[in-house]
């Protein structure tokens, strides 16, 4: 993952938090548990001491532990807070998000993403957004549960049937953005994939445009077909 | 080897009237019942290899065509059902009801009739889910998420069949779940009180607890799925009032329960064998028996920890991250106490410790993932990679396999009266340390760098994977030739293996008391229970009675 917006800038620093934590734990325990068969065995030498509860050492490394947990949770809250902050438009952005984020419709179906733009246009696999302009995806399933996922952009969230789950995000570079589908979700699952398509607003306003005449171009052509009864 | 003591009254002499698979088919004798839940869970531990492997094999070259979606979803689910239902849970209650008994000195469980409908249930839940192969496998997943499961989307009676035999075998489990349970509470010896249960036996009165409490909510959630697929119901059904969340939240609560179930156990084998094979008693007992029922709490009520991308409340979400973070304390106690009971000991490097060592050598690694995958915005981004899968892997396959073989490695000797064979324990044990890092690690890697998604029936080139999907193929194909030397071990040293004798290990519960195997009574006669170690009391007693203090039991054994 290489982070391109700033909700995952946050999630990145804290999953190396959450990766030191890691490290300094297993490390703690396997350097212990080899130092303990290595030094401490009866074919050396090694008597047994005593054994005796030791309630104040106790009392300590529970403390320590409760410690390193409230830690743990607090940077968790406090960087989990920043990478759910919804982010404002910037400059480069589309002039019509600057006060609230552009919102599009995802829609997961077997098996399939298709984003439904504000203009009326939509378009299945590709998802074209502008730079540095938020975008909030209302995520909804028609079928079974979903899960969005375009790791460089933001985290992952469910679409389940029902529901409607948001995802919002500022793509701060453009270029194209690869994600997939997280929950298995039948036979085509694992070709359930889906792009990011960061463009500059104007292109995106071109996009959604042509897109909207496309569609209803084709829509006219089907209409025209039927009525004059070519339909096959 | 000891002199094997006169019994009061002989009625085990006699000659059996029926074959032994007619007894062993008949008997409520939990040490029988015992015997088959851990024969069977270590065959369909077994056959999750292969199927562990038939997924690895699909999935060690990108694009591959091995498996078909659909038969690699059917492989998925099975194998997922296979480890949990029929491995992991009937080996750790197998333990649990072999030995705990045993260790609080009764001569038999309180219910034995209702262990047996158990083991029966059980049974028929494993026919159930291979039966299903003579239609339909189900094809929904480890967990089938509504609605996936929904009748509507897969029509076939695959899902049936994974419900039928995860509700049979849990219901099994429930029902040996109360006999030990009342077992613990009304047969314990004269003199041991609660707090001079063995700590294995400990772990098993809160595992029989945690499981009276999550098996019926999976029950529930079976019920409904069953009545919402063959009834016309719509419990988890969207758009008439139904709630696919609700599916995920009862089945995340009975997931997570086993989890902490295959912990408890662990750490209970461990502590007893740490302590035999260290010659000296677990440091901090009553902590460590604390820390057991505050994980069994706990760690269940961080269910919603498997659900931090659904559409749930935020504060939901810090709640199961508080109840995550929170078992560092108690988990960091115990690991604790097992290894400052190590250091300053004098260790015989047997094999039941080197597994032990193992089991908790990989438990750090899977909780030390886990830890970070509970961070709320963390798990935005790693929730159904690889990186979980192997954060599983290794907590799961550190309890259940590495946890589980030390404990078949240390009670070995008291089910067959023979030893396994040290020198192949070994053998198995480090192709098993090579075989989980070569399988597991590379996982992480791809789910943390290139969020490679897990079940997926193929990835595809150029996405950075393939590498390490390769090398984890060849560490699955590792770590199932190293559990397959145990098995083979187990069944050869059955017959073949050293004479163990009733006591081996020198260890300080009353199990090492009875005979090897034990008789169908137990014990002649029961001891008074004066602390928390009473076989120690017995054997320095009979020492100080024959005058022949020079010798403890431990010293004549070999040492590695």
């Amino acid at each position: 993952m290489a982070p391109h917006s700033p909700g995952t800038d946050q999630i990145d620093t804290l999953l190396w938090i959450g990766f030191v934590a890691a490290t300094i734990v297993v490390v703690a325990i396997n350097v212990g548990l080899i130092y303990a068969i290595r030094r401490f065995r009866a074919a050396r030498g090694a008597e047994p001491r005593p054994a005796g509860d030791n309630r104040r050492l106790q009392f300590r490394v529970g403390g320590a532990l409760t410690v390193f947990a409230a830690l743990l949770f607090i940077l968790s809250v406090v960087y989990t807070n920043k990478a759910r902050e919804t982010p404002s438009t910037g400059d480069a952005g589309l002039a019509a998000a600057k006060s609230e984020p552009l919102t599009i419709k995802a829609t997961g179906q077997q098996w399939l993403w298709r984003y439904d733009y504000p203009n009326g246009s939509f378009s299945y696999y590709k998802l074209v957004v502008p730079v540095d302009t938020a975008v909030k995806l209302e995520l909804v399933s028609t079928d079974v549960v979903h899960t969005w996922t375009v790791p460089d952009l933001a985290g992952k969230r469910d679409a389940v049937p029902g529901k409607v789950n948001d995802v919002v995000f500022l793509a701060r570079d453009e270029g194209t953005y690869a994600g997939d589908s997280a929950t298995l979700s039948g036979q085509a699952y694992a070709a359930m994939r889906t792009e990011v398509e960061v463009v500059s607003a104007d292109e995106y306003e071109a996009f959604v445009k042509q897109q909207k005449s496309d569609i209803e171009a084709a829509q006219e052509r089907v209409v025209g077909l039927i009525e004059s009864g070519d339909t096959p | 080897m000891k002199p094997k003591p006169q019994p009061e009254l002989v009625i085990d002499g006699y000659p059996k009237r029926r074959p032994r698979w007619a007894e062993l088919a008949t008997s409520a004798d939990h040490k029988d019942l015992g015997r088959i839940l851990i024969c069977g869970a270590l065959g369909f531990l077994f056959i999750a290899i292969v199927e562990m492997l038939l997924i690895r094999l699909q999935l060690a070259i990108p694009e591959n065509s091995f498996l078909s979606p659909v038969t690699f979803n059917r492989m998925l689910s099975t194998y997922g059902a296979t480890a949990i239902f029929l491995f992991a849970i009937p080996l750790v209650l197998g333990f649990f009801y072999y030995v705990a008994p045993l260790q609080i000195g009764a001569r038999g469980t309180a219910l034995p009739r209702l262990g047996q409908i158990g083991v029966a249930l059980f049974v028929m839940g494993a026919t159930a889910l291979y039966a299903a192969f003579l239609f339909t496998p189900s094809e929904a997943g480890v967990n089938p998420l509504a609605p996936l499961s929904e009748v509507a989307f897969l029509s076939n009676n695959g899902v049936d069949a994974w419900a039928a035999a995860t509700g049979l075998a849990t219901l099994g489990f429930v029902l040996i779940a109360i006999d030990l349970l009342t077992t613990l509470r009304r047969m314990r010896a004269p003199g041991m009180a609660w707090r001079r249960l063995p700590v294995f036996a400990w772990g098993a009165t809160v595992s029989c607890w945690l499981l009276l409490v999550i098996g019926p909510v999976l029950l529930a959630a079976l019920t409904m799925l069953m009545i919402d697929r063959n009834f016309d119901g719509v419990f988890f059904a969207d758009g008439s009032g139904g709630a696919p969340l609700l599916w995920q939240h009862l089945s995340w609560i009975f997931y997570t329960g086993t989890y902490m179930l295959v912990l408890l156990f662990a750490f209970g084998a461990i502590a007893e064998i740490v302590s035999a094979f260290s010659g000296r008693a677990l440091l901090n007992r009553s902590v460590t028996m604390g820390s057991m029922v505050v994980i069994a709490v706990v760690g269940t009520l961080a269910w919603m920890q498997n659900m931090l991308t659904a559409p749930i409340g935020i504060g939901w979400m810090y709640f199961a991250m508080l109840m995550s973070l929170a078992l560092i304390v108690p988990i960091g106690l115990i690991v604790f106490n097992l290894i400052s009971t190590m250091i300053g000991g004098a260790l015989q490097v047997r094999a039941p410790l080197l597994f032990a060592a193992g089991a908790i050598s990989a438990i750090s690694v899977g909780l030390g993932a886990e830890m970070t995958h509970s961070m709320v915005a963390v798990s935005w981004q790693l929730k159904n990679t690889t990186d979980a899968t192997a954060a599983t892997h290794f907590a799961l396959i550190g309890g259940a396999v590495f946890g589980g073989f030390a404990a078949l490695h240390y009670w070995f000797p008291k089910m067959t009266g023979r030893t396994m064979g040290e020198s192949m324990a070994r053998i198995s044990f480090w192709t098993m340390i090579a075989g989980i890092l070569l399988a597991f690690v590379p996982l992480f890697l791809a789910g943390s760098t290139e969020n490679q998604v897990i079940d997926a029936y193929k990835f595809f080139g150029g996405t950075g994977v393939s590498t390490y999907n390769l090398i984890a193929s060849i560490g699955a194909l590792v770590l199932g030739i190293g559990i397959v030397l145990t098995l083979a071990n187990a069944i050869g040293s059955r017959v073949n293996g050293p004479e163990a004798g009733h006591d081996p290990w020198g260890g300080d519960s009353l199990e090492w008391f009875a005979l090897s195997p034990p008789d169908p009574h137990n014990f002649d006669v029961l001891p008074d229970v004066r602390s928390t170690r009473p076989m120690r009391d017995i054997r320095d007693s009979i020492a100080h009675r024959t005058e022949r203090s020079e010798q403890p039991a431990r010293e004549s054994q070999p040492v590695a």
